[in-house]
């Protein structure tokens, strides 16, 4: 699905800097690898908790309009918009988990779907625009949300950005760690083991999922935000199921055992195969094929809960 | 307005209709395998591509295309089959599992199939020989004294899906093979203890599942006259869209699920337009699935996903 692709070459124009270290496609593709990691990430937290969300592009898309209409349109400071945009996601995510989360499996999956479907209409139908230094600015339909230029207005090069997009991730790639060797992380995998045992444990299994649902949803959000910004334009048809399902694909291909895991599924697809120019064309072909093979191996990804438990010594 | 409603209600019935086929297909790899099969609608399209070369390159008649059509669905989902789905029933995954890994790895060969497509036949966009050349037939002017079309397209279909149903619960219901199929749909250990062999019922379904969404598929591109690669990504939506609103697993489920889906999206296209119409069919799955789950006609034994 080329269409919800963000085209890497985008980020090849003209841009000069002295002392760049990166060339400027490869910049490009690396701030795309941090961009789907934060979706691939919403994905596996709901995957370990033991939910299949089809839904997850829905936050994401919430995430690209609320910070891009912030920033844009009523000339907020990045740093507010992204923290606009993951409250938005959870709320949004909280409140479709609220009569969904009760559902299990297919049905759970289908309910998602259902609500990211319409929220993607919604957006095709949403006309809000309002005249910036005489320019109309905002989501204008099927047509889109143009004009998301924050980062150019405010100095930041692709590199700063790709550093900010990194640094981001990596600030909640160490909190999902540390939340995995805490209690909470132990809880969090018995939910998703054993919801029945869980709740004769004490565990209020559906509350505990909102809980998760809502960090996914703002988790995706700020993933969604972040892509407005270096997009610099957005519409409604990038945040269609194939975006969602990649997020899902790329957490269990990576593995379902570690943080690490969905980052490295983003990284084997967009930053290995994407890119490498040598399978032009053919690229799906080759890496659909391997991905169902590789799920004939191991069926909870590379990174799967028996090799983490192995590489950390059993100290988690 | 009643002519219009008696239209949309026609034209609902028989877009319904292909609805119906889709779920039932989605339907029988669900009961016997309690996992989604993502590239159910992939393959459907790769049969509508394969026939589509065969008009192109043959001028092939219709029944020749609407069995190439089926032929290469089924090719491709026993494909999808062996390489999805066989290799995860025998590994004492636990059913979640091993349900997430089958429907992620039939999503990547979705993509597979997506873009082997789209390398063999580069154009957006196929023509494919029409169902019916000729007018739509006027059955209103006479017993109402307004006008009332009836596409001839819609008969077709409408016929085709009947007899399918009809077949299906001959096959179901009246052959050894069907009793096997049941028995693995309501207890897949207990089938395989009593001699069914397992393996081999979950091949046959995955293919009769395939062939009936292939001869969906040939209804629908024959109708619209053109073929995309959206085929795969709508048959999918279509299918388990209907499917989930009839009930998940239950056969009657499936047709009443894509009969409401048509008549609901005719109606709401002709009365708001058509991105209303999408919204919807949408609302009324996520309301069906959040105040009552099983569905317009569920099972009668509800099923474990």
């Amino acid at each position: 699905m080329q269409c919800i692709r963000p085209v890497c070459g985008r980020a090849a124009s003209p841009w000069k800097r002295k002392g760049r270290i990166l060339d400027a496609y490869l910049i490009g593709v690396l701030t795309n690898v941090g961009l789907f990691s934060f979706l691939a990430l919403s994905g596996y937290l709901l995957l370990i908790a033991g939910e299949l969300s089809f839904g997850q592009q829905a936050f994401f898309g919430i995430g690209a309009y609320a910070a891009g209409a912030a920033t844009a349109m009523y000339g907020a400071p990045l740093w507010l918009a992204i923290i606009l945009a993951m409250a938005l996601g959870a709320a949004a995510a909280f409140l479709i988990g609220l009569p969904t989360l009760r559902l299990r499996g297919l049905y759970f999956a289908m309910a998602t779907l259902a609500a990211a479907e319409m929220i993607r209409i919604l957006f095709e139908l949403l006309h809000f625009q309002r005249v910036v230094d005489g320019e109309l600015v905002g989501p204008d339909g099927t047509q889109g949300f143009r004009g998301i230029r924050w980062i150019f207005e405010a100095g930041f090069g692709p590199q700063d950005y790709l550093c900010l997009v990194w640094a981001l991730l990596a600030v909640v790639l160490l909190a999902l760690l540390k939340i995995e060797r805490s209690r909470l992380g132990v809880t969090l995998r018995m939910v998703g083991e054993d919801p029945g045992l869980s709740s004769q444990l004490g565990i209020d299994v559906v509350r505990f999922r909102l809980g998760v649902a809502a960090a996914a949803g703002s988790l995706a959000a700020l993933g969604g935000a972040l892509f407005a910004h270096h997009n610099t334009y957005v519409e409604p048809r990038n945040f269609d199921i194939m975006l969602g399902v990649h997020g899902l694909a790329y957490a269990l291909i990576g593995g379902l055992g570690t943080a690490f895991g969905p980052l490295l599924g983003v990284l084997l697809d967009i930053g290995l195969l994407e890119s490498s120019r040598v399978l032009s064309g053919y690229r799906m072909i080759v890496f659909g094929g391997l991905v169902a093979l590789l799920l004939v191996f191991r069926p909870r990804g590379l990174l799967n809960e028996a090799l983490v438990h192995r590489l950390t010594g059993g100290k988690r | 307005m009643l002519a219009d409603l008696l239209q949309n209600t026609l034209d609902g019935l028989a877009q319904g209709a292909t609805y119906a086929l889709l779920a039932l297909g989605f339907t029988l790899i669900f009961g016997v395998l309690r996992r989604a099969n993502l590239s159910y609608g992939a393959a459907i399209m790769f049969g509508a591509y394969c026939a589509t070369w065969a008009s192109l390159r043959f001028q092939s008649g219709l029944l020749v295309l609407a069995l190439v059509t089926i032929a290469g669905a089924v090719l491709a989902g026993a494909y999808v089959e062996r390489l999805c789905f066989a290799p995860h029933n025998a590994r004492g995954l636990r059913p979640g599992n091993a349900a997430i890994a089958s429907m992620v790895a039939s999503f990547a060969l979705w993509m597979q199939f997506e873009e082997i497509v789209t390398l063999w036949m580069p154009q957006h966009l196929y023509a494919f020989p029409a169902l019916y050349e000729g007018a739509a037939l006027d059955i209103g002017t006479l017993t109402l004294g307004g006008p009332l079309t009836l596409r001839v397209e819609s008969l077709i279909t409408l016929a085709c899906a009947t007899a399918i149903c009809a077949a299906l619960w001959l096959i179901l219901y009246r052959t050894r093979f069907g009793l096997a199929v049941r028995a693995v749909i309501d207890e897949p250990g207990a089938a395989g203890l009593s001699g069914i062999n397992v393996s081999w019922v979950l091949i046959r379904v995955f293919a009769l599942a395939s062939a009936i969404g292939g001869l969906a598929g040939y209804l629908v591109v024959a109708t619209h006259g053109q073929v995309t690669p959206m085929l795969g990504m709508w048959s999918t939506l279509k299918g388990m869209l209907a499917m989930m609103i009839g009930g998940l697993g239950s056969l009657p489920g499936a047709i009443v699920g894509g009969l409401v889906l048509g008549l609901v999206e005719a109606h709401t296209q002709w009365f708001l337009g058509p991105q209303s119409r999408d919204l919807v069919s949408y609302l009324l799955l996520f309301v069906l699935l959040a105040v009552h789950p099983a569905g317009l006609w569920p099972r009668s034994k509800p099923v474990e996903t």
